[in-house]
C-alpha cells in the first residue's frame, strides 16, 4: 500500500516544528474578554481533544470545497475543537468528509495571512510590509513608491473601468466581489473558476435538455458514470446516495476512466477509455438504441427537437460499435451490451459528471450525453434527472453607476459564444499578455482563486500578473498567486464568518445559513467588511476621475448637481453594504419565509417549508427530510425538452449536433506520455495542501506510471522523475501502478506550492498547472486539461 | 452497563478517510501518518491493466476490535489495558509501562505509541468524549458520507446494531484466533 511505504520522518519533524509555532503563536494572542461577541483563541496543540462540558455548537456550512455541506462546529472557550455533521441538510445528508473534518486546522494554520501586507521588494521575492488596514486601503488607491494605485491607472486610462480585472474562486462571498468590482467600481473584465472548470457541461446541458438537473442516484438503478471519480471527487448528495448502493445492492454501476479510481474500484464494469475519446463511445451507444428502436418513442414524439435529423446523422456516419472499439480501446461487444442494458433498465442515468474540460470536444460530448439519457425518456422524473424547484429567495437590489469610459470584454477570440458573466480565463490571459487586447489591462483583483497554480502554463500567467501595474489579493492563506501581490487583504476563514443565505437543491430544496463559529483570528476580516471598507476608501476618488473623462457623468451633474449624482447613482461604492450580513439575511428570510423560519434557520442552520414536520430520524444514521410525495421528483415546467439539432449553433460555428472528428482521435508520441490530471478524496485542488491534518493522509502528489513501463526504464516508487511539456518541467516522486495505461501518467492536482510561506506544502510534489498547455476548447474558451503530452526522466 | 460493538457496512466505504480525521479531531490523536486508532486497509487491484479484477480492489474499514478475549488484555503486564463496565477495551496511560508487548499481541494492529505521553493508545470508542457526553454515536459513525458504521450495546436487543446482525449476514476479522471481536463486518 502506498500510505505504508511513505517515511514518517517528515510528518514527526512537521509536528514538533508547529508544535512550537502553535505555542508562540498563543503568547501573542490576544484574549478577548467575554461577553455576547464570541470568543476566538488559538488552541495550543494541533489537534484538540473535545471536553465533556457544555459547549456552543454553533451551525456552519462548510467551505473547504464546493459542496457546501452543513455542521455545527463545537465551541469550547473560544476555540473550535470539533465540527461534527448537521442532520437538517437534505444535500449533505448528515456527513462531514475528511476536508470537511479538517477544515478546522484551516482556521489555525499557522502559516496563514494573519494582516494587511504591502511589497517592499521584488515581485516574487517575498518581501512585505504589516500595515494596518486603512494603509493597505491607501496603497490601492495611491499605490507606493514601488506600485502604481487605482486612482493614477485609472486617470492615464481616461476612466476606462475596464483597465482593471478581476478573479474570484467559487464561494459565498464571490456575488459580493462581483457587485464590488463589476457593478461598483464598474470593470467588465471578469474571470473565474467556471472556465478551468466545468463550464461545457453547463452549457451542454442547459443547450439540450433545459437543465443541468440533479441526478436521482438514491433510486436510479443503471448508472454510466464517465469521467466523474464521485469517490474521490466527492459531491452531495451524489457520492452519499451512489456508495450504499453500487455493488449488486440496486444500483448497477458501470465506469468510464482511463485510470482506475476508486469509484472504479466499487463499480461493476469498468472501461479504461482512451482519453478524450467518450464522444465516441456515446455516438456508439446511441448508434445502437437507434438502430434497434431501444429508445422512449413516446418521450421522444413530445418532447424531441430535430430527432429525424439526429437519427440520420448517427447512421449515416456509421457510429457503429466496431467504429469506437478503434477509437475508444472498449471492446464493440461492451458498447452493445451497455446500450442494451441501459435502455432496458427502469431508471438509468448517463450522469452528467462535473468537472474541467478534459478535451476539446467536450462540449459535444455532454451534448450527446444529454440526448442519450433523453432517448431513455428518464427525466423529470423519480430514479432520473430531475428538474425539481428550488426555494427562492429575494434578490438583492444594488444601485450601480452607468461609467459610459467602460469599455466591453474582448476575450472571444476563437471563441464562439463567451460567457457574459465571466469570460475565458485562459483567452483572456492570453490576449492580455500577448498584448491584443484592444486597450490595456493594468489592474488585477484575485478573491479565492489562486490562477497561478489552477489555470493552465503557470509561467505564461505569471508573465500576466508581472504586466500588470498593480495586484491586489483577498485570501485566508499566501498561496503562489499572492507572492505576484502588491497588496494583500488577509480574510477571515470560513469557520470566523456569517455567510450571505444561501438556497440548495431541486429535488429535496432547503435554505441553509453559515454563522461564524468564533471571531476572526488576528487582523483578518470577513470579506463582505473589507468590501465595505474599501468601497468606502475608493468612492470619492474615483468618482473625481470619472467627473473628469464621462461627459455623460458631466451632463447629469450639470442636470441634477454633483451631491444628487453622487449619492443617487450608485457613486458611493459601499452603499451596498449599509447593512451588515447577519442583518441581510434576516430581512430576506423573513421577507420569503417569515420570522419564525428565520428562527429555525438561526438555530439549526437549515430552513425548508415545514421542516419541523417532514424531518424525522430513520436510524442513527440517516434522516427523512421531505416525505415521498412532497419531493419534487416531477415538476411542470418548460424547460423539458431534447434538443438534438441545434440549429442555432450552426450560425456561432459550432457543431449543431455531436460529430466525430478525426482530430479527436487519441494518440501519443513514441517515447512520450499523455499526462492526465485529477483528484483524491483528501485535498481541495491548492486551496487545502498546506492543512496539516489533511497532509498526513496525502502527504504529497505522485505521478503515477504504468507498471511495465516503470520496470523496463528501472523506476522504483519514490523515484525522483523529471516531467516534461512544452510548457514547462517539474520534478515529482513515482508511483508504479498497473491502474494506469502504458501510454499516459497520471499526477493529482494542486501540488508543488512555490511560496516558502506554504511550510506545509512548499516544494512539496508537483504543479500540473506548470505542465498543461494553454489549450481551449472552441464553444466557451474553456481550458482543457487532458490534452498535453509530456515526456518523462529518472533523475 | 452496556456491551458496545459496531456493525461495518463495509461495501459503503469509498476509503475518503472522513472516520480518520473525524477520530484524530474529537479524541486530540497525535498527528502523523502513523498515529492513527482508526484506518481504511486497501489494496492494489490485481491484474494488468486494462484487465484489473474490480473484487480484488477492496476498502476494509477498521480500528480496534474491543475484543472479548483481547490478547492486548491478556500480555499486559501492569494492567494498564482492561476492559471497561461497557466491555470496551482501554488503556490507562498511568500505567503503561511502554513494553509494547499488547501491541505485538494485537493480531489486528489497532495501537500506536502516543510519542507526546510515550504510551499505547487505541480506539476508545470515543469513550471519555462522545459517549462521556451522552451522545450514541461515535465520530467516525456520525461522519461517514456512506454511514458505514453502527455503533451500539449489543446486549440490548432492540438496539439499531442487535437489528442488523440478526437481519444480516456478517463475519468477523480473524475469527479463527477466537479473540470474539465486537466489529462486525455486514455483507
Amino acid at each position: 500500500m502506498m500510505q505504508k511505504e511513505i517515511s514518517r520522518r517528515r510528518f514527526l519533524q512537521g509536528s514538533v516544528a508547529l508544535s512550537v509555532i502553535g505555542g508562540s503563536a498563543l503568547a501573542e494572542t490576544h484574549l478577548l474578554p467575554s461577553g455576547k461577541e464570541p470568543l476566538s483563541r488559538i488552541p495550543e496543540s494541533i489537534t484538540t481533544k473535545t471536553s465533556t462540558k457544555q459547549a456552543q455548537e454553533v451551525p456552519f456550512l462548510c467551505g473547504i470545497c464546493v459542496n457546501k455541506c452543513a455542521g455545527f462546529a463545537r465551541v469550547e472557550d473560544g476555540i473550535i475543537t470539533k465540527l461534527d455533521p448537521n442532520p437538517y441538510f437534505p444535500k449533505s445528508r448528515n456527513m462531514l468528509c475528511a476536508r470537511g473534518n479538517a477544515g478546522i486546522q484551516t482556521t489555525y494554520d499557522p502559516d496563514r495571512l494573519k494582516y494587511p501586507l504591502v511589497r517592499i521588494g521584488k515581485r516574487g521575492d517575498g518581501k512585505y510590509k504589516r500595515v494596518s488596514w486603512e494603509e493597505a486601503y491607501d496603497a490601492i488607491l495611491n499605490g507606493t513608491r514601488l506600485f502604481k494605485g487605482l486612482k493614477e491607472i485609472l486617470d492615464e486610462e481616461k476612466d476606462n473601468r475596464s483597465t482593471i480585472a478581476y478573479c474570484n474562486g467559487e464561494g459565498l462571498s464571490k456575488e459580493g466581489f462581483e457587485s464590488l468590482m463589476g457593478e461598483k467600481i464598474g470593470t467588465v473584465n471578469y474571470v473565474d473558476e467556471v472556465s478551468i472548470c466545468l463550464e461545457t457541461v453547463l452549457g451542454g446541458y442547459f443547450a439540450t435538455i433545459g437543465t443541468y438537473g440533479e441526478a436521482d442516484l438514491g433510486h436510479a438503478d443503471y448508472l454510466v458514470i464517465a469521467g466523474a471519480n464521485r469517490a474521490e471527487a466527492i459531491i452531495t448528495p451524489d457520492t452519499l446516495d451512489l456508495f450504499k448502493r453500487s455493488e449488486g445492492r440496486g444500483l448497477k454501476t458501470i465506469v468510464l476512466d482511463p485510470r482506475f479510481t476508486n469509484t472504479a474500484a466499487k463499480a461493476d464494469r469498468w472501461y479504461a477509455v482512451n482519453p478524450g475519446t467518450d464522444l465516441a463511445f456515446v455516438l456508439a451507444l446511441t448508434h445502437v438504441v437507434l438502430t434497434e428502436e431501444l429508445y422512449d418513442k413516446t418521450f421522444v414524439a413530445s418532447h424531441a427537437v430535430g430527432f429525424e435529423s439526429y437519427k440520420t446523422h448517427i447512421l449515416s456516419n456509421k457510429y457503429t460499435p466496431e467504429w469506437a472499439e478503434k477509437i475508444t480501446n472498449i471492446p464493440a461487444g461492451e458498447i452493445v451490451r451497455t446500450a442494451r442494458e441501459f435502455m432496458a433498465a427502469e431508471h438509468p442515468i448517463y450522469y452528467q459528471g462535473r468537472r474541467s474540460v478534459f478535451s476539446k470536444n467536450d462540449f459535444q460530448l455532454r451534448r450527446a450525453m444529454a440526448i442519450f439519457q433523453g432517448l431513455s425518456g428518464n427525466l423529470n422524473k423519480k430514479g432520473g434527472i430531475i428538474y425539481g424547484e428550488p426555494l427562492k429567495l429575494p434578490e438583492e437590489e444594488i444601485s450601480a453607476p452607468i461609467y459610459s469610459q467602460a469599455k466591453d470584454r474582448f476575450d472571444h477570440e476563437g471563441v464562439a459564444i463567451l460567457s457574459q458573466r465571466a469570460g475565458s480565463w485562459m483567452v483572456f490571459r492570453d490576449m492580455v499578455v500577448e498584448k491584443k487586447s484592444p486597450y490595456r489591462v493594468r489592474a488585477m483583483f484575485m478573491r479565492k482563486h489562486n490562477p497561478v497554480d489552477s489555470v493552465p502554463d503557470t509561467a505564461k500567467t505569471i508573465r500576466f500578473l508581472e504586466g500588470m501595474d498593480l495586484n491586489v489579493i483577498i485570501d485566508i492563506l499566501p498561496s503562489d498567486s499572492a507572492m505576484f501581490a502588491d497588496v494583500i487583504l488577509p480574510e477571515a476563514s470560513y469557520l470566523e464568518k456569517t455567510s450571505p443565505v444561501t438556497s440548495y437543491g431541486l429535488l429535496e430544496p432547503a435554505i441553509v445559513q453559515r454563522k461564524a463559529a468564533i471571531k476572526p483570528l488576528y487582523e483578518t476580516k470577513v470579506p463582505e467588511q473589507i468590501y465595505k471598507e474599501l468601497a468606502t476608501v475608493l468612492s470619492k476618488p474615483l468618482f473625481d476621475i470619472s467627473k473628469k473623462y464621462d461627459k455623460d457623468l458631466q451632463n447629469e451633474i450639470k442636470n441634477r448637481g454633483e451631491q444628487a449624482v453622487y449619492k443617487e447613482d450608485g457613486y458611493i461604492l459601499s452603499d451596498f453594504w449599509d447593512k451588515d450580513v447577519s442583518e441581510k439575511n434576516k430581512e430576506r428570510m423573513v421577507k420569503a419565509f417569515g420570522e419564525k423560519a428565520w428562527k429555525i434557520l438561526e438555530e439549526k442552520g437549515v430552513y425548508y417549508p415545514h421542516i419541523e414536520q417532514y424531518h424525522t430520524q430513520l436510524n442513527p444514521n440517516e434522516y427523512r427530510y421531505y416525505p415521498e410525495n412532497r419531493k419534487k421528483y416531477h415538476v411542470q415546467t418548460d424547460a423539458l425538452k431534447l434538443i438534438c439539432d441545434y440549429k442555432h449553433l450552426a450560425a456561432k460555428g459550432v457543431d449543431p449536433m455531436p460529430t466525430w472528428k478525426e482530430e479527436y482521435t487519441f494518440s501519443v508520441p513514441e517515447g512520450q506520455f499523455r499526462l492526465i490530471t485529477g483528484r483524491h478524496a483528501q485535498f481541495t485542488q491548492s486551496a487545502t495542501t498546506n492543512n496539516m491534518m489533511l497532509r498526513d493522509l496525502i502527504p504529497t502528489n505522485y505521478l503515477w506510471v504504468n507498471q511495465r513501463v516503470a520496470r523496463n526504464r528501472g523506476i522504483k516508487f519514490g523515484d525522483m522523475l523529471e516531467v516534461k511539456s512544452r510548457a514547462g518541467k517539474v520534478t515529482i516522486k513515482a508511483y508504479p501502478t498497473e491502474k494506469i495505461a502504458p501510454n499516459q501518467v497520471f499526477m493529482a492536482h494542486g501540488f508543488g506550492s512555490m511560496n516558502p510561506e506554504m511550510t506545509m506544502s512548499y516544494g512539496n510534489g508537483a504543479n500540473d498547472a506548470i505542465l498543461l498547455e494553454d489549450i481551449h476548447e472552441p464553444v466557451y474558451g474553456a481550458a482543457v486539461m487532458n490534452e498535453t503530452n509530456v515526456e518523462i526522466r529518472k533523475v | 452497563m452496556a456491551r458496545y460493538g459496531m456493525a461495518l457496512d463495509y461495501k459503503n466505504c469509498i476509503n475518503c478517510r472522513a472516520c480518520e480525521v473525524a477520530c484524530k479531531e474529537e479524541n486530540g490523536v497525535e498527528l502523523g501518518a502513523e498515529k492513527h486508532r482508526i484506518w481504511v486497509g486497501s489494496n492494489n487491484p490485481d491484474g494488468e491493466w486494462p484487465n484489473l479484477s474490480l473484487s480484488s480492489a477492496v476498502f476494509l474499514p477498521s480500528q480496534c476490535q474491543h475484543c472479548e478475549e483481547a490478547p492486548c488484555q491478556e500480555v499486559c503486564p501492569t494492567n494498564a489495558t482492561y476492559y471497561n463496565d461497557d466491555g470496551i477495551v482501554l488503556v490507562d496511560s498511568d500505567k503503561c509501562i511502554l513494553c509494547t508487548y499488547c501491541m505485538n499481541a494485537c493480531p489486528y494492529d489497532a495501537r500506536y505509541v502516543d510519542e507526546r505521553t510515550m504510551t499505547v493508545d487505541k480506539c476508545t470508542f470515543c469513550s471519555d468524549t462522545r459517549l462521556a457526553r451522552g451522545e450514541t454515536t461515535t465520530a467516525c459513525q456520525a461522519t461517514c458520507p456512506t454511514k458505514v458504521r453502527t455503533f451500539g450495546d449489543l446486549d440490548d436487543p432492540n438496539s439499531e446494531i442487535s437489528q442488523l446482525l440478526e437481519n444480516r449476514e456478517h463475519f468477523s476479522l480473524k475469527a479463527h484466533l477466537g479473540t470474539k471481536p465486537k466489529l462486525f463486518y455486514l455483507r
